[in-house]
This record gives structure tokens, sequence and C-alpha cells, in this order.
């Protein structure tokens, strides 16, 4: 079952793992919303994320910064946060802050499907 | 090498009207295949962040918003330059803060910082028109670094 936030598309993998797909921007505007949609599906049992950057032409520091907040939030759950088809201007963002340290990067959704199993 | 300007006066749409131009800039060739995709994501990132950060934070004093951007482009390097009517802040004070008090994995307070790595200068003062002016450039010839705490 598919569920949708107000800008965010979230789609279930299994019991603990779900993918949300980015869309367009994730920046000042919308990341309160974002950390919303995160943390309900975090109460719901969730604790891998895969994020669907494929549309993303923003991510900035606001929205890098709502992306840290979830991971600190599953982190002690053993839960990870991963990228996923990773646009050009969320790489950037990605390459100059050394995020890649943190964030597994995956080609595409279907590989991260996979590797966070 | 075309050097370019657009004055925005709409806080509510002013960041998706930024990004539009961008958008049109570079079908537009505004910015020269030297100057890499690299380095122009960089830039419209660093002007972002600024504009960002003047929507939510600056006091324009009643007055209606006054926002005017220049892109000079030069080869692999291209200059921006910002220019607003409102009140101002201390840059300096903000960002070395910013700097001392940066946590781990923080949520906020990167966009200064952002911009002021993904930067090779940034200068900003009061101009003699009166309006507040950032300039910086970014390059292609370098790979900037943030260095956050993990």
């Amino acid at each position: 079952m598919q569920a949708t936030s107000m800008s965010f598309f979230v789609e279930p993998v299994n019991a603990d793992t779900a993918v949300i797909k980015i869309g367009q921007a994730l920046d000042f505007r919308n990341s309160a919303e974002f950390k919303t949609t995160a943390q309900e599906q975090v109460r719901a049992g969730i604790q891998n994320f895969i994020l669907d950057f494929t549309d993303t032409g923003i991510l900035d520091s606001t929205g890098l910064g709502s992306v840290f907040s979830l991971y600190r939030q599953v982190s002690p759950l053993s839960g990870q946060v991963v990228f996923a088809s990773v646009s050009r201007p969320v790489q950037v963002v990605v390459q100059l802050t050394r995020t890649y340290k943190v964030f597994r990067q995956f080609p595409t959704v279907d590989a991260a499907r996979e590797g966070v199993r | 090498m075309i050097a370019t300007s657009q004055r925005f006066t709409k806080l509510d749409n002013m960041i998706d009207e930024l990004h539009s131009l961008f958008d049109r800039w570079s079908s537009d060739g505004v910015f020269s295949s030297e100057l890499e995709e690299h380095a122009v994501a960089l830039l419209r990132l660093s002007v972002h962040e600024w504009i960002a950060n003047l929507i939510q934070h600056a006091d324009f004093q009643g007055q209606d918003p006054e926002v005017i951007l220049d892109i000079i482009p030069n080869g692999r390097t291209v200059t921006c330059v910002i220019q607003d009517n409102s009140a101002g802040f201390d840059v300096a004070k903000h960002l070395r803060i910013r700097m001392e008090k940066l946590e781990r994995l923080p949520e906020r307070g990167m966009g200064l910082l952002m911009l002021n790595a993904a930067t090779d200068y940034f200068e900003y003062s009061r101009s003699t028109s009166g309006l507040h002016r950032l300039e910086f450039s970014v390059s292609a010839d370098v790979d900037p670094w943030l260095n956050i705490p993990f």
C-alpha cells in the first residue's frame, strides 16, 4: 500500500523499510513537512529509509539538516538512511558536505531496496 | 561571456523565480562549458542559500523587498553580486558563531557555512547606494569542502 503526504510520497518496502520520494525540492520551505512525514513512519515501525532523489533539483542546508535529524532518530535503533538515484544538484551538496561518509548511495531505488535488506 | 542581472521584489515566490532563472540561463548558454556543470550547481546552491537567508531572516524595515542579482561569468570562474534593501546583519560574527557552535550532524545553521565553503571568497558590505551587497565567486577548479562533524 502506498501513502502520500502533502508533498512526500511514501512507499513501504517491508515492515521496517520505506522509500520516500523527495520530489523537486527538499529545502527550508518543506523540511518541516519532511520531518513530520518521516516521524510518522518511524512511529509506525519504519527504521530504514531510502530517499529517492531522482527528480530533486534543490537540496539546501535546511533540507540536509532534516535528513540529519532523521538519521539521528533512527541510528540508535540500528536503522539506516540511504540515498538513491542522486541527481546532480543533490550530489553537489553531498560532495560539498562529504555526507557520503554517513549516507550510503545507490544508483537506483531498486538497488537500494536490495542493499538495505 | 554574458553578464546578466535580475531584480526580485516578491519574497513569497523568490526561490521558484530564482531556480527558473537559472534553468533559463543554463539553456541560453549564459554559463560557458568551461565553467562545468558542477560549478554552476555550486553557484546555484550558494545563491539559493543567501536568498533563503534573506527570506527567512532579513528585516526589510517595512519597505517593499528589493533583491538584485548580478552574475558575471569569466572562463572557469563566475562572480556573483547580490544586493538587497534589508537592514543587513553582521555576517562575519554570525559565521564565526556558526563555526564555533557547529554540533554533530546539525539540523540548522549550515547555510552560511555552506556558502562560505562553496565560494572562493565572499565579501559583505553596504554599498554607496545604501543597499547591502554580497559578492562572491565560484570556481570550476576547486573541490570545496565543508567540515561537518559526523
